[in-house]
């Protein structure tokens, strides 16, 4: 039998074959012969013709998945970077604490085995052979809401759950005072907190997975394990305006503030970093047309596109986001890593950037984007127009590196229904965070100075998110500042297709009834000399802007 | 109208926003049903007993009627059985039926919440149909000053089954809440309520920042179409064991402070 590394050396040279430069055809431009494009439209799909000349940024191709994950794991186990394997830091009197990502990640959720239930299993079988009986698994939800316990058991598996569940497998609480302890400051006088079980253990071993670039490394421990009292150093207006963009971790002063922190937990803590990367196999089986080039659909794709819309519009809006949300994602691992943080997270970093990158030449004064039925915050839960916003501004806005695809001052449109819906056990600040505050004033430092500390202090939205499975109090706001470096750099945003346009209003957008309106609103000053981009989604992309 | 002021008044006008609780099926999860039982099982001898319970069974059908009608109907209905009851033997059941009972039955979550509200400056204030002779205590074991609840009216020390207007229910504790934010300088829009059932959705629609707690089906759907926050209190502290680190022992540890002091101001009165 070939050991395990020899496999993986035959698997990297494979995925050498999908460098970013090695792929053709993921920058399109339209003619007029050109097929409609499909475009998420939150819980539907848009399908809609874009005018010629329109720039079609398409996602790589999913990377080869490694075909024994678990090998791989033992494998990243027994080689770690930069740290000595795990089993040579064991022995049966010290305490283990294991954090994992929380539902947020990946999107939509992992087709079982979660990649999750593949490392617990692995690490905790390490640690049950070394005596290792002091084990905590703590979900690092930060201010995230508390996973349920179907959707805990789902993510590890029946093992971990079932040997562990509840005592000593758990949702962070960053309310529970007994339970966070402050390990000091960083040189830019930043408080660093962390969950008390994870700095008093011996050892903190971090499963994560990395989906985009601006997951895992030092963000993992010290925003996910962390309370306000941390988090409340970067997650502000002047810290995310200052990020060039949230998807470039080496331009983004958001993850420069969590390394530091980073380095002052590694200085106190032992920490054991175990990162994955998954490939963009985000549709697959009856869906995977939402992956290809519309201009090469097939008669059987344009038949399932169809067929899947017609689906969807006949069904009530709670139903078809049920339907939804009850998808699961095929995807594939395509690396594992384990050792020293910072070390396993550049070679993770390497492997989602090969993933996602497509280099694209200069900037547009439009950017058409689709903003889906699910974002980190909605998994099992309503898209509302905090959180389109924060899709829209946050996450899409900032899918490049460089620069963005957007001109300064440019238009940007965002296609979403917008309708005044809300989750009222999932956010019931944001909606008061919408009504009250949104209503004086859309100016982030604004809303941090009027508002902020009332909402990250409230005790029912504090009891909401202890007990029942609530956003923190102040989670709206950190939505709100992540679109802040686009509200900064957008001259203009419209809501394409918006049902609601008195929530656009709110959110300080432009309505627009559909998205051949909303063009042109947006080329309404240039004419047909502006340039127009549609950052094609799903899967991810990312664009590396020359 | 059934406003009850503390000698403290005057710290509390301060304030600006107070928290409104419910207290049935809101911050423990008994109803008004409950405590008449418990008190006609301990009333009189046991002949005394018998016939309390018997008369309360023939208005079963009546109390159902006026449940699915009108609460305050049922509250009219179900104080009637007090009649002829002296007070002070109403007092002493309520303390016992408080100690004993109601406050084995508090939800810990919900004592967790009006602290932590007390410490943000909500002044508590409790809103409920029970009567004042469980009400009182229940307050000042829980160290609230300000309740509304139903009195009974007495006439010669013994209870005339009747009750005094305003009936707490309905709108009529929307209505003593305004007027109680009114004579205190509280501001309403910036005030919290928290209730469980329908027929307190006048009370939640008329202060700022409704919460619907451990809501019936009318409720949740009405709080699910208005945005209203939706709270679910346990017995067990929240889902047993999901929590990292519930203190729960802390908040009994609390409660247990707070009945020590309520047994030692009891002792000092004697």
């Amino acid at each position: 039998m070939a050991r395990p590394e020899a496999r993986l050396k035959e698997l990297n040279r494979a995925d050498l074959r999908h460098e970013p430069g090695a792929r053709r055809d993921l920058v399109v431009t339209l003619n007029r012969r050109s097929q409609p494009r499909v475009i998420a439209y939150g819980d539907d799909f848009m399908l809609e013709k874009l005018p010629a000349g329109t720039r079609v940024v398409y996602p790589p191709p999913p990377l080869e998945a490694l075909p024994d994950p678990d090998t791989a794991i033992r494998y990243a186990l027994l080689h770690p970077l930069n740290a000595d394997p795990m089993f040579a830091q064991l022995n049966p009197n010290m305490r283990v604490t294991i954090a994992i990502d929380d539902v947020s990640l990946p999107l939509p959720p992992m087709r079982r085995p979660d990649v999750r239930e593949r490392l617990l299993n692995s690490v905790l079988q390490t640690l049950a052979d070394y005596g290792v009986d002091d084990v905590h698994v703590v979900i690092a939800t930060s201010l995230h809401r508390r996973m349920t316990e179907r959707e805990i058991r789902r993510t590890v598996g029946e093992r971990a759950f079932k040997g562990l569940w509840p005592e000593r497998l758990y949702n962070f609480d960053a309310e529970n005072r007994a339970e966070i302890v402050m390990l000091g400051k960083t040189d830019h006088n930043e408080e660093v907190w962390l969950s008390r079980r994870a700095a008093e253990s011996d050892l903190l071993i971090y499963l994560n997975i990395n989906l985009v670039p601006m997951d895992g490394g030092h963000k993992s421990v010290a925003v996910g394990l962390a309370p306000y009292q941390s988090l409340r150093h970067h997650h502000n207006p002047a810290t995310l305006r200052d990020c060039h963009s949230f998807m470039d971790p080496t331009r983004s002063a958001l993850h420069t503030s969590a390394n530091r922190m980073g380095a002052v937990i590694n200085q106190q803590v032992n920490v054991f970093s175990i990162e994955t990367a998954i490939n963009n196999q985000m549709y697959g089986g009856m869906l995977d047309f939402l992956h290809k080039n519309e201009d090469r659909f097939s008669d059987w794709d344009r038949m399932r596109l169809k067929g899947f819309r017609w689906t969807l519009g006949s069904v009530s809006n709670e139903l078809r986001r049920q339907m939804l949300h009850q998808y699961t994602a095929p995807y594939g691992i395509t690396g594992v890593w384990a050792g020293e943080t910072e070390t396993v997270h550049r070679q993770a970093l390497q492997r989602v950037f090969q993933q996602y990158a497509v280099p694209v030449k200069g900037q547009s004064d439009v950017l058409i984007v689709g903003v889906p039925y699910i974002c980190p915050y909605n998994v099992n839960s309503i898209m509302n127009p905090v959180l389109v916003q924060c899709t829209g501004l946050g996450y899409l806005f900032n899918m490049f590196r460089n620069k963005p695809l957007l001109k300064p001052g440019g238009t940007m449109i965002i296609c979403h229904p917008l309708r005044d819906e809300f989750h009222p056990e999932h956010h019931p600040s944001y909606i008061e965070f919408f009504h009250r505050c949104l209503a004086e004033t859309t100016d982030a430092t604004e809303l941090e100075k009027l508002f902020e500390a009332e909402f990250a202090r409230n005790p029912t939205y504090i009891h909401m998110y202890r007990y029942g499975h609530a956003y923190h109090g102040v989670h709206p706001f950190y939505m709100w500042y992540w679109g802040e470096p686009a509200r900064q750099h957008c001259g203009r945003v419209i809501a394409a297709g918006c049902e609601e346009p008195e929530v656009a209003a709110r959110l300080g957008w432009e309505a627009a009834d559909t998205l051949d309106e909303a063009i042109a609103m947006a080329t309404s000053e240039q004419g047909r000399s502006a340039t127009i981009t549609y950052l094609h989604l799903p899967p991810l992309v990312i664009a590396d802007v020359e | 109208m059934s406003v009850h002021h503390s000698a403290a008044r005057g710290t509390r006008t301060a304030a600006r926003a107070a928290a409104f609780y419910d207290l049935d099926g809101t911050l423990a999860d008994l109803n008004l049903v409950h405590a008449a039982l418990y008190l006609f099982t301990n009333l009189g001898e046991w002949s005394g007993r018998l016939s309390y319970l018997l008369g309360f069974a023939a208005r079963i059908p009546a109390l159902y009627l006026a449940e699915q009608r009108d609460r305050h109907l049922l509250n009219v209905t179900l104080f009637e059985i007090f009649k002829g009851v002296s007070r002070d033997r109403l007092e002493t059941l309520g303390e016992e039926y408080c100690d004993r009972v109601l406050l084995k039955h508090l939800y810990p979550q919900a004592v967790e919440l009006i602290e932590a509200n007390r410490a943000a400056g909500l002044e508590p204030v409790l809103v409920t149909g029970s009567p004042d002779f469980i009400v009182a205590p229940l307050a000042d074991r829980l160290g609230i000053s300000q309740f509304a609840a139903n009195r009974l009216v007495y006439g010669r020390g013994r209870a005339t089954g009747r009750l005094r207007p305003p009936v707490m229910a309905g709108e009529a504790k929307a209505h003593w809440c305004a007027a109680y934010a009114k004579a205190n300088g509280l501001e309403l829009a910036a005030s919290w309520g928290y209730a469980d059932s329908h027929y307190d959705l006048p009370f939640l629609a008329a202060i700022g920042h409704p919460v619907a707690v451990n809501p019936d089906r009318r409720l949740m759907a009405t709080a699910r179409s208005r945005q209203w926050p939706i709270v679910r209190f346990a017995k067990s502290g929240g889902q047993a064991g999901t929590i990292a680190g519930v203190d729960r022992t802390a908040i009994e540890g609390w409660l247990g402070r707070r009945l020590n002091g309520a047994a030692g101001s009891q002792a000092e009165r004697t």
